[in-house]
């Protein structure tokens, strides 16, 4: 039996090979997601240990509150002789480490961007010096190291003049070295800039501050009762670690990121899967029932049922062990390509030669193997029900009647639970991850929608079938009629389309929706002209352009804006921080009590609440409040005041900004709003302001709609991402349209004949094909489509609240379908050549 | 002789394979078709009836030697032409998988004017329907349908358009007595009633009979072409050794 597997792989080697390409594709993404990911983690490894060597304990500040942009506030230099006098340390050091610090290329624009941080950081003594310099480190306040990436991409040699962006004006150094860490290649769009300790004091606004301290035990200490006599000695709101906590925190924040990244591709990966398993099922489904008279004959010959489900598990087992291989070799080449993917997108990470862990190999392999074997199982069991009478009659196994109404059963009751668990992983109600609810539901839903197709086939293929025989007069008839012919391929391979379509349009509906909602939040809220902001949309501008922007002609206000977070017992949340004086007229708040003068009288510790949020907390206005701000202090505010805020462009109050430092926002902004004095030439001011930001190359001006433009776009980049990713899952299921048709032609080789000799052209027998293959692909996207709108409703619901307006892109979806009927198209191209290459008269034989 | 030939075969020889395993299906066989008659191609099996029958309807192209339809030699064709001249000068009727079980009787029976884009004359297919007894079962399709009226829809597809010729591939072979008359009937009244020209491949002595003209073949050459007369003759013919 073993032999007669291996001779069908052999014998239907198209067949073979396009099941095996569709676990391939599967494979590839579960094993480039690993490498991709074990590369980057192993590369950060390599950064935090390197940046520790040689230190025993770190000093720094301790986050009362988790910002998105993790940035500790420094803590006081005046820290640094307690440190040094705390019993069992040898040496210790102050330094700089900020994110926000841009070196500027020969251009003009700051190197990187987009997210990827720019380091400031200053050189340290040898003893805790951690980086290796190519040249030497600065030794003045006019020299610079930058690391060797981000000089190489400017073109900077050793000697050149390179101009550095941080809280103060842009200014130029010379480059005395290239910086690097241990054997790392690269920091991914990371750069690092490194002065003097006193310069990069001064560059990043630190004077008198430290970003940590970093401390060598003596002899006789060890570093664990170092950090104890350290915490013991040193305020609250610092904290000493050992190096090797302070490595492996850092580690934990960046794992945090990378598991995050991790688990976005592997569903990617799992959406290919699982869309290729529905391949490999409808492919064994078919062929076995093709081969139901030589399973009839191998049984009248002898063969027992265990040696017919044997034989096909075993062709499974081939094919998917073989298909692993190849994908896993192909994985290592593809987490290139992810890393590839996301630096197209500006975002580049980490790296220091490809990691291939034994955990990667063993469950790429496994994974492809076993989903094989399983998906091939069904169709194996059932060829086991052929009697060796039925090897006599003509004809394919008919399913037996009572498996019918039990399929619809099962599939109404899996789309069913499948939308409840969704709801309530939106909803919070189930416990675990809302996430993984949400998942288990939209996966039940698949499949129960796939199970229940079959059903649909019929009036779906009249639906879309219709039009084209209409136009298209016989072929398109015995294309639509070959389509409903077997509904159960049909919806199985169309169903493979289904799902890589419905979470394409639930991502293009769901990002049209937060488009609107950036566009109505930007529209209702803000009452600037222009808005000065970072270059890259997500890094703060220092806040130093503010009164040079004011004294430009033609500018009534210019008003700091930060958005940034707080924490408290109840739950942490964002607000927003305004300068009251001015940002009555760059902001406009729908009052519900209060007015814009209560803006403008806003004192230190009085706060105006989004309603939902006062609702939540059961806050009336004159109430009190507490928040913890990032730096650990806390802030008793008095509410002043409510606004409605549907689009949540506020966050949860808004209070004054005389306690920015307290935020850790207190050189730093997040926008700076301006309003333009009436009758303003805007063309003349913008040159006016553009000028008093040339110091200041990390800051862009723009109005409202380039503002929105500038969002939509970094949008775009990364719907780009998500569609390329899903783009697999599409790919896979376009290799079922071209199997389903290749099996079928197969099967209809008389009646192609028949055709022919009739009088059927080629170009016609070409068409019937590729209007099946239309067909089939149309009905997956109508199903498609459904479900992605169900999704984006059902996802989105509790978002309703935020300003969320649901809005379905017709004219994408359109366009969706319009995409996947030409899908259907390509992926006829190869069946219906063969269909009308056949030999008329071989097809015929009948002799 | 008043008739025309609608069909001719001259010196045509069809070799399969190559070499030393090459068959030689027909051997310099030159026949002609006189419009409107009737003519059975008898022969054993292997004898190269079916290959002649391919040859005439452009199923199949000759080694040597030149095939014309209807003052069309198909030599000069390519597939496309190939293709039109035998949905629009050639009917078929075949021993099975005649017609196409997604369609209706009435679309099998219009399809090859379908497949040129055409309406059939309303008139004529109500007619031929009539007299193919299906007025009934044009909605049918092929499943509900029994093998007698299977073939009697592949009739009048093959008779719709009127084509310069039609030809029959053992069509009673699959058949009982009584549908076989029925469709040797019609073929016969086709031939009378409306001057169609039909050459049908046959080994059953009693629809040979039915034709006119009777040629038998035996390993690849002609060894009998005369008027059929009744089935006794039929078979008389064959047995004579050329």
């Amino acid at each position: 039996m073993t032999s007669i597997a291996l001779r069908n792989l052999w014998a239907r080697k198209l067949r073979t090979v396009l099941t095996a390409l569709a676990i391939v594709l599967g494979v590839m993404m579960i094993a480039g997601t690993y490498v991709f990911t074990d590369t980057i983690d192993q590369a950060f490894d390599e950064i935090f240990t390197e940046s520790n060597k040689g230190i025993d304990a770190v000093v720094t500040s301790k986050q009362a509150v988790k910002t998105d942009d993790a940035q500790d506030p420094p803590i006081s230099a005046s820290l640094l002789p307690e440190v040094r006098s705390t019993e069992g340390v040898a040496a210790a050091a102050g330094g700089i480490f900020d994110p926000q610090v841009a070196i500027i290329d020969k251009d003009g624009d700051p190197i990187g961007g987009n997210g990827a941080p720019s380091f400031g950081s200053s050189a340290q003594p040898r003893r805790f010096e951690t980086l290796d310099y190519e040249g030497r480190a600065p030794r003045t306040a006019n020299e610079v190291a930058i690391d060797k990436t981000a000089a190489d991409k400017a073109g900077f040699e050793l000697g050149d003049r390179v101009t550095v962006a941080g809280k103060e004006s842009a200014r130029p150094y010379r480059l005395v070295g290239f910086a690097s860490i241990g054997d790392v290649d690269s920091f991914g769009g990371a750069s690092i800039a490194v002065f003097t300790l006193p310069q990069a004091q001064l560059i990043t606004g630190k004077q008198g501050e430290f970003d940590q301290i970093a401390v060598a035990a003596d002899d006789d200490t060890t570093p664990g009762q170092l950090a104890a006599n350290l915490t013991q000695v040193l305020p609250k709101n610092v904290e000493a670690e050992t190096g090797e906590e302070n490595t492996q925190s850092q580690k934990d924040d960046v794992g945090e990121f990378i598991g995050f990244l991790k688990t976005a591709l592997l569903v990617f990966a799992g959406v290919a899967l699982f869309v290729a398993s529905f391949l490999i099922f409808n492919t064994f489904s078919i062929t076995v029932a093709q081969r139901t008279r030589e399973f009839a004959m191998l049984r009248t010959l002898g063969a027992n049922r265990r040696q017919i489900v044997r034989s096909v598990a075993l062709e499974a087992l081939l094919i998917g062990f073989a298909a692993s291989v190849i994908g896993l070799l192909l994985g290592i080449a593809f987490a290139s390509a992810i890393s590839s993917l996301f630096k197209a997108t500006g975002i580049d990470l980490p790296s220091a030669g490809n990691v291939i862990g034994v955990r990667t190999v063993i469950l790429s392999l496994a994974v492809g193997t076993v989903l094989t074997v399983v998906a091939a199982l069904v169709p194996a069991l059932r060829a086991t029900r052929v009697e060796p009478v039925e090897g006599l009659r003509e004809g394919i196994v008919v399913e037996a009647p009572g498996t019918k109404r039990l399929r619809t059963a099962i599939a109404v009751a899996l789309t069913g639970l499948g939308l409840i668990a969704m709801l309530g992983g939106v909803f919070g109600v189930i416990g675990g991850s809302g996430a993984a609810w949400v998942g288990i539901g939209a996966g039940a839903m698949f499949l129960g929608v796939a199970l229940l197709s079959p059903r649909l086939v019929r009036p779906l293929a009249s639906l879309v079938g219709l039009p084209l025989e209409r136009t298209r007069g016989v072929a398109g008839r015995l294309a639509r009629e070959n389509s409903v012919r077997n509904p159960g391929r049909t919806a199985a391979t169309a169903a493979a389309l289904m799902i890589g379509l419905a979470l394409v349009s639930f991502v293009a509906i769901f990002a049209a929706g937060i488009r609107g909602s950036i566009d109505d939040a930007i529209d209702k809220t803000l009452g600037g002209d222009l808005i000065l902001g970072s270059t890259d949309g997500f890094s703060d501008i220092p806040l130093t352009p503010v009164k040079a922007v004011e004294g430009v002609d033609g500018v009534a206000v210019a008003s700091p804006y930060r958005y940034t977070q707080y924490a408290s017992p109840d739950g942490d949340g964002y607000l927003s921080l305004v300068a009251p004086a001015t940002a009555a007229d760059v902001l406009k708040l729908d009052w519900r009590q209060g007015s814009d003068q209560t803006l403008t009288d806003l004192g230190p510790t009085e706060a105006v609440l989004d309603e939902k949020f006062a609702d939540k907390r059961k806050l009336e206005v004159g109430d009190a409040f507490t928040v913890t701000t990032v730096s650990g202090r806390k802030i008793n505010y008095t509410a002043t005041g409510t606004f409605k805020d549907n689009t949540d462009f506020i966050g949860d109050y808004a209070a004054s900004d005389v306690n920015a430092r307290a935020y850790g926002e207190g050189q730093t902004t997040t926008s700076i709003f301006i309003k333009l004095d009436e009758g303003a030439d805007t063309d003349a001011v913008r040159s006016g302001i553009d000028e008093q930001l040339k110091p200041f190359p990390t800051i862009k001006v723009q109005n409202q709609q380039e503002l929105k433009d500038s969002i939509s776009s970094q949008l775009n980049t990364l719907l780009g991402v998500i569609y390329a990713l899903l783009a697999l899952a599409v790919i896979v299921s376009l290799f079922g349209i071209v199997n389903t048709l290749a099996l079928s032609i197969y099967e209809r080789t008389r009646e192609l004949g028949l055709l022919r000799a009739v009088g059927m052209s080629r170009r016609q027998t070409r068409q019937i094909v590729r209007y099946e293959a239309v067909i089939t692909a149309l009905i997956g996207a109508v199903l498609g489509l459904v479900l992605g709108v169900v999704f984006a409703i059902t996802i989105s619901r509790p978002l309703a609240d935020e300003g969320f307006t649901l809005t379905i892109p017709v004219g994408s979806l359109l366009l969706l379908m319009v995409l996947a009927a030409a899908a259907g198209v390509v992926a006829a191209i190869g069946p219906a050549r063969r269909a009308s290459r056949l030999d008329v008269l071989e097809a015929l034989s009948y002799e | 002789m008043p008739n025309e030939a609608i069909v001719s075969a001259t010196n045509v020889t069809r070799v399969f394979g190559e070499g030393d395993a090459s068959v030689k299906a027909l051997d310099d066989v030159s026949l002609e078709f006189p419009e409107g008659r009737f003519t059975a191609i008898m022969g054993p099996s292997g004898s190269g009836k079916s290959t002649l029958m391919h040859l005439l309807a452009g199923l199949d192209r000759p080694t040597v030697g030149g095939v014309e339809i209807d003052g069309v030699a198909l030599n000069d064709l390519d597939d496309g032409k190939l293709t039109e001249v035998r949905r629009d000068k050639v009917g078929f009727i075949f021993q099975f998988f005649n017609l196409l079980p997604v369609l209706t009787a009435e679309e099998n029976i219009v399809l090859p004017l379908s497949l040129a884009g055409r309406k059939p004359h309303r008139k004529r297919f109500d007619e031929l329907v009539e007299a193919v007894g299906l007025s009934d079962r044009v909605s049918h399709r092929p499943a509900e349908l029994s093998g007698g009226q299977q073939q009697r829809v592949a009739v009048a597809r093959a008779l719709l358009s009127e084509p310069a010729v039609v030809f029959a591939d053992e069509p009673t072979g699959n058949l009982d007595s009584k549908s076989s008359e029925e469709i040797l009937a019609l073929l016969r009244t086709a031939v009378d009633d409306y001057g169609q020209s039909v050459v049908m491949v046959t080994h059953d002595a009693n629809a040979a009979a039915t034709a006119d003209r009777v040629v038998v073949l035996v390993d690849g050459r002609i060894v009998r072409d005369e008027p059929a007369t009744s089935p006794e003759q039929v078979l008389d013919l064959m047995k004579q050794p050329a």
